[in-house]
């Protein structure tokens, strides 16, 4: 016969509550730090070893089927999920959003998920620019609201949001947040152009190899946030004309998959070993954990056919 | 009363540090209109040794006495001790308390005027008549003003054997008078019982002194009020210490409370804000780890006032790990002024001039640094300070040994930062 913790009352056989104080039965989880039984407390964190259970944002999915699938990850070096991410389909139609939040701003992981609300609830609406430009009113008003830190370190992130309208794609973004289109078969297209040091340097006629060398490579050169300034989001659109998948990442995948050929055989591989679209966004997320999982990482699927074949 | 507690720190470690760091504001604001949620004793002790008889101390006393009764708030329990070779009990009869009122009041008054310097100082016999007094009142708000002017004349020892078994039952605020008593002495008892220690130099001063003592007694609302540290397993508390608004090491008055959390006492509060500066070493983690490395919470007795965390988060992006919190930062830097402050006072009884300067010097950079002016004051009297910012000083020739004693007691007093990140 078992007591019941709390109230020492006997149990009745089978209930999941305990009769007199109401109090569940159910065993409190494990520590997965140090396996404590019950050890995590109110506040997250385990009354033993003290280290933190797990947030919720640890690692999310998005299942929509075979219309489209998304995964956050945390990681395996940052100590939370600073990315976002925001999957609405109706019918075939699809919106998506993802988000990065930049660890040295004070509350990313605020900005990212501020930012994917923000441009996803208006991205029904179809203009991808107006979303985004919302996003960033949402993000630059939260340095004047909670911990006064946000002011002197404004919480900033990244973005890159696309709709899915029948074979019609349209995207755009801020930042190095990626969008890929790839076909089942031929060449793949990186969409997304990254706002950052080396891509705008590359541009002005820097030697490509060098400039992805230099420590700056990464910084981002727009952002979302109150510190942006007035951003104007870049944005293109196209018909698909073979069936393939629209990819959406932060840079927790890419960094490992630099190139577009790279990137589209991984894509490829998760998509034929897996069989779901869910299961082979998770096998993408995986991908990067296994090659270091230095960042956060974020992926969306979502296939997309042309109008004669659907 | 409601209380708050706020933590500051970097959370963020680099990889293999173990070391955890923060500063823990308490701030408490009164609840119900500031009223004491008990009842409150009060015990003053003048030292009546013959040397008082000098320079009017003894009559300069008995007015500070006088106007440290009149601070009395009705109903409060009191009581007066004449301190000499053994402890006397001036007001009211022997191993009573009076109740304060109008009439208690005027009667002590007669009372100190029965005050006569001739005899000892037996500051240990002193404290044990106070503390069988406030044993008749368990759960009162219990605090001693003592005055001296002179050495303790007890045996070696016997002091600090009556501080071990008296510490943490009442708090005791110390003064002395004129220039011939110890600052050790004093702050030995200042330390044990979670009370203050100052000179007053003068003894014209000490009416003001006595009212200023009183009136912040009479503003303390709650009793005895603790700090309590719960750290994970494997880790260990490497020091607790007060350092707003002033400097006081309350590691190893450490009451076990269960296996991983200790209690530190933190005295009688009014309305007021106190920082704490609490240091941890704890297990290394890894890349992405979250470890709460101590869980701060303001206690009495059974009931939680309120928690802080303070976390710890190991990364591999030096940005973060880097970075340096402006609180640990600033009260790190009044905690080694302190020392350093009395370790050139040490030097310069020593006759080594070459520490003292060595010391005084960066006493004088860290005061200036973190806009301690006080400290800065109080330094000038004893060193010219040619150059604040690289602390450049020279020893002065002449110093005055009142100048010299109020730069030891005020060693401690600390300034804050402005808040922000
Ligand atoms: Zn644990
Ligand atoms: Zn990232």
């Amino acid at each position: 016969m078992t007591d019941c913790a709390s109230c020492a009352d006997e149990r009745t056989a089978g209930a999941a509550f305990c009769e007199v104080c109401g109090q569940s039965l159910a065993p409190e989880p494990a520590c997965p730090h140090c396996g404590t039984p019950g050890g995590v407390g109110d506040d997250g964190y385990c009354e033993h070893c003290g280290m933190l259970a797990g947030r919720e944002r640890d690692h999310l999915e998005t299942d929509c089927g075979e219309v489209a699938a998304s995964v956050t990850d945390r990681g395996l070096r940052h100590h939370r999920n600073e990315d976002a991410m925001w999957l609405t389909t109706r019918g075939a139609e699809v919106d998506v959003v993802v988000s990065d939040g930049v660890s040295s701003s004070f509350d990313p992981d605020v900005a990212s998920l501020t930012a994917v609300q923000a441009a996803g609830e208006l991205l029904v609406s179809g203009d991808v620019s107006a979303a985004i430009q919302a996003a960033q009113v949402a993000v630059a008003e939260l340095a004047a609201s909670g911990d006064p830190r946000r002011q002197a370190s404004n919480p900033a992130c990244t973005i890159v949001a696309a709709t899915v309208r029948g074979d019609a794609v349209t995207v755009g973004w801020i930042g190095d947040s990626r969008a890929y289109w790839v076909p089942d078969v031929g060449p793949a297209e990186q969409l997304t152009e990254d706002d950052s040091w080396a891509t705008h340097v590359i541009a002005l006629g820097a030697d490509p190899e060098q400039a992805m060398r230099d420590p700056k490579a990464h910084a981002i050169t727009a952002w979302l946030g109150a510190d942006a300034g007035k951003i104007t989001p870049r944005t293109g659109e196209f018909v698909v004309g073979d069936p393939g998948h629209l990819v959406l990442c932060s840079d927790g995948l890419w960094n490992y998959l630099t190139d577009a050929a790279a990137f589209a055989a991984a894509v490829r591989e998760g998509l034929r070993e897996q069989g779901t679209l869910i299961s082979a966004a998770r096998w993408l997320a995986d991908y990067a954990n296994t090659a270091g999982g230095a960042d956060n990482i974020t992926v969306a699927l979502i296939p997309v056919s042309p109008a004669a074949a659907s | 009363m409601t209380y708050s507690a706020e933590a500051f720190q970097n959370e963020f470690l680099a990889l293999g540090a173990t070391e955890v760091n923060a500063i823990v504001t308490v701030t408490s604001s009164g609840g119900t209109g500031g009223l004491r949620t008990s009842g409150a004793t009060e015990i003053i002790i003048v030292d009546a040794s013959g040397s008082m008889q000098a320079e009017g101390r003894i009559a300069a006393a008995r007015q500070a006495a006088k106007a440290a009764v009149a601070c009395l708030d009705d109903g409060v329990h009191f009581a007066l001790v004449a301190g000499v070779g053994t402890a006397q009990q001036l007001f009211p009869a022997p191993g009573q308390l009076a109740v304060a009122s109008a009439q208690t009041r005027s009667e002590a008054t007669w009372a100190i005027d029965r005050l006569h310097a001739s005899g000892g100082t037996a500051m240990g016999a002193w404290l044990l008549l106070a503390a069988q007094l406030f044993a008749q009142r368990p759960g009162d708000i219990a605090h001693a003003i003592m005055l001296t002017d002179g050495d303790n004349g007890e045996r070696e020892g016997y002091l600090q054997s009556v501080l071990d078994s008296i510490a943490g039952k009442f708090t005791v605020d110390s003064r002395g008078v004129g220039t011939n008593w110890k600052v050790s002495e004093l702050r030995k008892i200042a330390d044990a019982m979670l009370g203050t220690v100052d000179i007053v130099a003068r003894p014209a001063d000490l009416t003001a002194a006595f009212e200023q003592m009183m009136t912040a007694a009479m503003g303390k609302t709650t009793a005895d009020v603790q700090l309590k540290v719960w750290t994970p397993v494997n880790a260990t508390v490497r020091f607790v210490k007060q350092v707003e608004p002033q400097v006081a090491d309350l590691t190893g008055k450490r009451v076990a409370d269960g296996a991983r959390a200790g209690r530190y006492p933190l005295g009688a509060w009014g309305a007021e804000s106190r920082d704490y500066h609490v240091c941890v070493d704890v297990p290394p983690g890894a890349a992405g780890d979250e470890m709460l490395a101590a869980r701060i919470s303001v206690v009495e007795g059974d009931t939680v006032h309120t928690q802080a965390l303070v976390r710890a988060v190991w990364t591999d992006d030096a940005a973060l790990s880097t970075r340096i919190n402006r609180q640990v930062a600033h009260y790190t830097g009044q905690a080694e002024l302190a020392d350093t402050i009395q370790a050139g006072i040490e030097a310069r009884k020593a006759g080594d001039d070459h520490t003292a300067t060595i010391k005084f010097g960066r006493a004088a950079q860290l005061a200036h640094e973190s806009g301690n002016k006080a400290t800065s004051e109080l330094l000038a009297t004893v060193v010219d300070i040619e150059d604040a910012a690289t602390g450049t000083v020279r020893l002065r020739r002449k110093v005055a040994a009142a100048d010299e004693m109020a730069l030891d007691t005020r060693s401690t007093k600390t300034v804050r930062v402005g808040r922000g990140q």
